[in-house]
C-alpha cells in the first residue's frame, strides 16, 4: 500500500555483468532471516484465508461437512440480510468515511501549525481512542447515549430540546454509528496525515507566499497535493475498516433496531458464530474481500500518482 | 513491465489484506472428540467449570463441601458471564474442543444447536451413570437433555416457570386486585388504571431488541399457550394464529403507552427496577432473587403470581426454560467432571443451598421437600414463594422444541418485534415474513 510513496526514482537494477559473485552461504542468510516471520505469515495468515475458502464450499449437516460447491456464493445473492448489511455498509461508507477525512485533514493540518501551544497533548489526545478496548468504548458510549439517563440527551434538556433515541431509532442509530467510528478513527487518520504533512517542504510554501498566495490558495495548492500519497492511504484504510466494521455495532446497536445498523461484519460474526454456519459465513467473508480488493483497485486509480 | 507488475502486486495485496483481516480463521471442524463418556477416574482429577454470575458464585460456594467427599479432585470455578460464555463454548467447540472447561454449564436455548452442530463436543453422560436419574427432574426436562432417548447430553439443573412479580403498593393504588386478573386483556385494562392514577408503566420491553432476550416476554405469551416458534417435528410455527395472539397483545400494550422501553438490556432493567418504572416484571422464577437483592427497602411492596392466561380459561403455567450442566467430550478427565456434575444437581441439599443463595429454581423434584420452598417470603408480602413455582412445575406443560436453529429464530423474531414497537407494523405481517424468511434460511418448513 505504500507503493505509491517511493517516487519514480527506484535505483535502477545492478547490469547482471557488474554483480559479485555472492557465496551460496551468503544467499541463504538473508532467507533464514525472514523465515520466523514467513513461517508465522504462513500459519496465521495464509493458511486461515485458504481453510476459509474451503470452508464457504462446505455445509454442516448433523455435524459432518459436506461439499456443496458454490452453494453458499448463490444463496448469498438471495439473501436479503446481506443486501441490507452491504446497504448499511455503503451508506456508512459514502457518509462517514469523507467526513472523517475532511475532519482529519483539518485535525493535521492545525496540529501542524506552530501557532497552537502544547501540540503534544493535543496529538496524544486525538489518537488515544484508537487504543481504546472495545468494552470501554461500548460503555462510554451508551453513557453518552443512553436514551433515557445519556449524558448527550442531559444536555440537550439542558437547552430545552427533547431527548434523541441515539440508539433505538433507526435513523439516529446509524448516526450514533458514524459518530463512534469518527470519534474512534480520526485521530489516527490525522497522524498519518500530519505524518507527510512534515514531509511538504517548506520553500514551497514560501515560493508560493511569494508569489502572493494566501492562506487558503496556499492549502489547495500546496497542502493537498502534497497530502495526496497519505490521503490516499488513508482513503483505502478507512474504507478496508468501515467495509469491516464491527466493534461498534457489536457493542453498540448489536446491529439493531431492526437491522438498521447491520454490517457484513456482524452479519458475518452472526452466522458463524451465533448461528454456527461457518460454511455461509466464510462465503460472506470471500463477497467481502473480493467487494474490498475492487473498491481499492477503484480508489488507487482514481488517486494514485498518474503514470 | 514494472509497473503493470507493482499495480498487480497492489490489487493482490489489497484482496489479500481484506481476506485476511476478514478471513474466518479456519474455524470450522467436527469437534468430534466425544470418548464415549468414561475417560479418567470418578475420584482423581483436575476440573475446571465455566458458569456466570450468580450459579457460578453459588457452585463456588459448594466447592468445600464437595472437597469433603471427594479430596482428590481439584475443582476451579469460572465465571465466564452470560452472554459471553456462549461465543466461547462455540468457540472451543469448533475448534475440535481445545480450550473447553470440563463442566460447561448450558442453557435450554444453547444446548440443541450445540449437540447438532458438532456431535461428540458434548461427552455421553449415560455410561457415566446419569441413567439413574432419569425420573428426578421436572417433567420434559429428560426430554431435552436426551432428545434421541439414547445419548445424555447433559443433567438438567434450574427449571424457571413463568412467573409475574409485581408491585402491589401501586395496584392497590390504583384499585386494581391483581390477584383476580385472568386474562392479559384485563391486565392491559389495569395497565391503563395504573399509568393513569400512578404514571407507571405496565410493563417493559427493550424494544429495539438491543439484547437478543429482548423477545422473552413474547416468547413466554406463546409458551403460555402451548406453543413455541417450531413445533416438536421441527416445523416453523412462528406465524400461528397463536403467535399473532401474542404480538398482538404486545402491540395493544405499546399503543396504549403502556410499555415502557429497557433497550440496553440488563442495566436498564436494574435501572428501570429501582426506579420502579414498571408496575409488573413478568419474568422467570429466578428474577426473584434479583428483586430482593436489587431493591431490598422496597420489601412488603412486591407480590408474587403466575402470570395471567392468553386466553381466558387457558394455562397460567409454561416453563420457560431451564440451564443444564453438560461435560465436554474433550475433557480428559470425564468421570471426575461427572462427580462433580452429580453432586451439585442430584443432591437435594447441595439445590436447596444454590435456591436459598439466589433463589434458583432446581429441576431436581426432591429438593422441594425442603421447608425452604414453603415458608412465607417476608420480601414478597408473606407469600409462600417456592410453592407458587412448585405449582406452575406440577401443572401439565407441553414440551417446547427449540432446535439447532433457535438463534437464528430468535433474531427474526425480535426484528420483527422491533418493526411493531417502533413502526406500529402489523404482527400477523411481520410474523408471516420472518417465517418465510426463517424458512429461506434453514430448509425447514412453515406450518401453517
Amino acid at each position: 500500500m505504500t507503493a505509491t510513496l517511493t517516487g519514480r526514482t527506484a535505483p535502477a537494477a545492478p547490469s547482471r555483468g557488474a554483480a559479485p559473485r555472492s557465496r551460496p552461504r551468503r544467499r541463504v542468510a538473508p532467507y533464514l532471516f525472514v523465515l520466523p516471520a514467513l513461517l508465522l505469515f504462513a500459519a496465521f495468515k495464509i493458511y486461515p484465508i485458504g481453510r476459509s475458502f474451503v470452508i464457504s464450499l462446505h455445509k454442516t449437516v448433523g455435524g459432518t461437512e459436506r461439499f456443496v460447491g458454490v452453494d453458499n456464493y448463490t444463496r448469498l445473492l438471495g439473501d436479503p440480510l446481506f443486501w441490507t448489511a452491504l446497504k448499511n455498509t455503503s451508506v456508512i461508507l459514502a457518509v462517514q468515511v469523507p467526513l472523517m477525512l475532511a475532519l482529519a485533514t483539518g485535525l493535521a493540518v492545525a496540529l501542524n501549525s506552530t501557532l497552537l501551544r502544547g501540540r503534544a497533548v493535543f496529538r496524544l489526545g486525538f489518537f488515544l481512542p484508537m487504543v481504546t478496548g472495545l468494552v470501554a468504548y461500548g460503555i462510554l458510549f451508551s453513557v453518552l447515549l443512553s436514551k433515557d439517563y445519556g449524558l448527550l440527551n442531559w444536555l440537550l434538556d439542558l437547552f430545552g430540546a427533547d431527548p434523541v433515541p441515539w440508539l433505538t431509532d433507526p435513523l439516529w442509530a446509524k448516526a450514533s454509528l458514524g459518530l463512534a467510528l469518527t470519534w474512534h478513527y480520526t485521530g489516527y487518520n490525522a497522524v498519518i496525515l500530519l505524518a507527510r504533512l512534515q514531509a511538504v517542504p517548506a520553500e514551497l510554501y514560501d515560493a508560493a507566499a511569494v508569489d502572493g498566495a494566501g492562506a487558503w490558495t496556499s492549502f489547495r495548492h500546496v497542502t493537498l497535493p502534497g497530502l495526496r500519497p497519505a490521503l490516499l492511504l488513508t482513503t483505502v484504510l478507512s474504507t478496508i475498516g468501515t467495509l469491516q466494521v464491527f466493534d461498534e455495532p457489536y457493542v453498540l446497536t448489536g446491529g439493531g433496531p431492526d437491522n438498521a445498523t447491520l454490517t457484513i461484519g456482524v452479519y458475518l460474526y452472526q452466522n458463524a458464530f451465533k448461528y454456527f454456519d461457518f460454511g455461509y459465513a466464510s462465503a460472506i467473508a470471500y463477497a467481502l474481500a473480493v467487494l474490498i480488493g475492487i473498491l481499492g483497485m477503484i480508489q488507487f486509480r482514481l488517486l494514485g500518482e498518474k503514470p | 513491465m514494472e509497473l503493470e507488475r507493482r499495480r498487480v502486486l497492489r490489487i493482490g495485496g489489497a484482496i489479500a489484506a481484506g481476506a485476511g483481516l476478514t478471513g474466518l480463521t479456519a474455524c470450522s471442524g467436527t469437534g468430534d472428540t466425544g470418548q464415549g463418556g468414561t475417560t479418567g477416574e470418578k475420584h482423581k482429577g483436575r476440573i475446571s467449570v465455566w458458569s456466570w454470575q450468580g450459579p457460578a458464585a453459588e457452585m463456588k460456594a459448594l466447592v468445600p463441601e464437595f472437597n469433603k467427599k471427594y479430596p482428590e479432585i481439584e475443582v476451579t470455578i469460572e465465571d465466564i458471564g452470560n452472554p459471553a460464555i456462549w461465543d466461547k463454548i462455540t468457540t472451543g467447540l469448533a475448534a475440535g474442543g481445545q480450550g473447553l472447561a470440563d463442566v460447561l454449564h448450558i442453557g435450554v436455548d444453547y444446548l440443541p444447536g450445540y449437540v447438532e452442530k458438532f456431535p461428540g463436543g458434548l461427552a455421553d453422560l449415560g455410561p457415566l451413570g446419569a441413567n439413574a436419574y432419569r425420573d428426578a427432574f421436572a417433567q420434559g426436562l429428560w426430554q431435552t437433555v436426551t432428545p434421541d432417548g439414547k445419548r445424555v447430553n447433559a443433567l438438567p439443573w434450574e427449571a424457571n416457570s413463568a412467573g409475574f412479580y409485581y408491585r402491589a403498593d401501586l395496584f392497590e393504588k390504583a384499585g386494581v386486585d391483581a390477584g383476580a386478573l385472568q386474562t392479559w386483556e384485563e391486565t392491559i385494562e389495569a395497565g391503563k388504571e395504573i399509568k393513569q392514577k400512578t404514571g407507571a408503566h405496565l410493563l417493559g420491553i427493550d424494544k429495539p431488541a438491543s439484547q437478543a432476550d429482548a423477545a422473552n416476554f413474547f416468547q413466554m405469551l406463546l409458551q403460555l399457550q402451548g406453543t413455541f416458534y417450531f413445533n416438536l417435528a421441527g416445523d416453523i410455527t412462528l406465524d400461528s394464529p397463536e403467535a399473532v395472539k401474542a404480538m398482538t397483545l404486545i402491540k395493544t400494550m405499546n399503543d396504549a403507552g403502556l410499555v415502557s422501553d429497557l433497550s440496553g438490556g440488563w442495566n436498564t432493567l436494574m435501572t428501570s427496577l429501582k426506579q420502579g418504572t414498571a408496575a409488573v416484571l413478568p419474568m422467570p422464577t429466578w428474577f426473584g432473587g434479583v428483586v430482593e437483592e436489587q431493591v431490598p427497602e422496597e420489601a412488603g411492596k412486591w407480590k408474587v403470581r403466575l402470570p395471567p392466561a392468553v386466553r381466558r380459561g387457558g394455562s397460567t403455567a409454561a416453563m420457560v426454560n431451564s440451564t443444564h450442566l453438560a461435560v465436554a467430550g474433550s475433557s480428559k478427565h470425564q468421570a471426575a467432571a461427572w462427580s462433580f456434575v452429580e453432586f451439585v444437581l442430584t443432591r437435594p441439599s447441595s439445590q436447596v443451598q444454590i435456591y436459598k443463595g439466589k433463589g434458583i429454581a432446581p429441576a431436581l423434584m426432591q429438593a422441594y421437600d425442603d421447608a425452604v420452598f414453603h415458608e412465607p417470603s417476608p420480601f414478597f408480602s408473606g407469600q409462600k414463594k417456592g410453592e407458587v413455582f412448585l405449582d406452575a412445575l406440577k401443572a401439565p406443560s407441553s414440551a417446547f422444541n427449540y432446535t439447532a436453529d433457535y438463534a437464528r429464530a430468535l433474531k427474526l423474531v425480535t426484528d420483527a418485534q422491533s418493526k411493531v414497537l417502533l413502526g406500529g407494523a402489523d404482527p400477523a405481517k411481520v410474523l408471516g415474513e420472518a417465517a418465510d424468511q426463517l424458512a429461506r434460511q434453514t430448509g425447514r418448513k412453515v406450518s401453517r
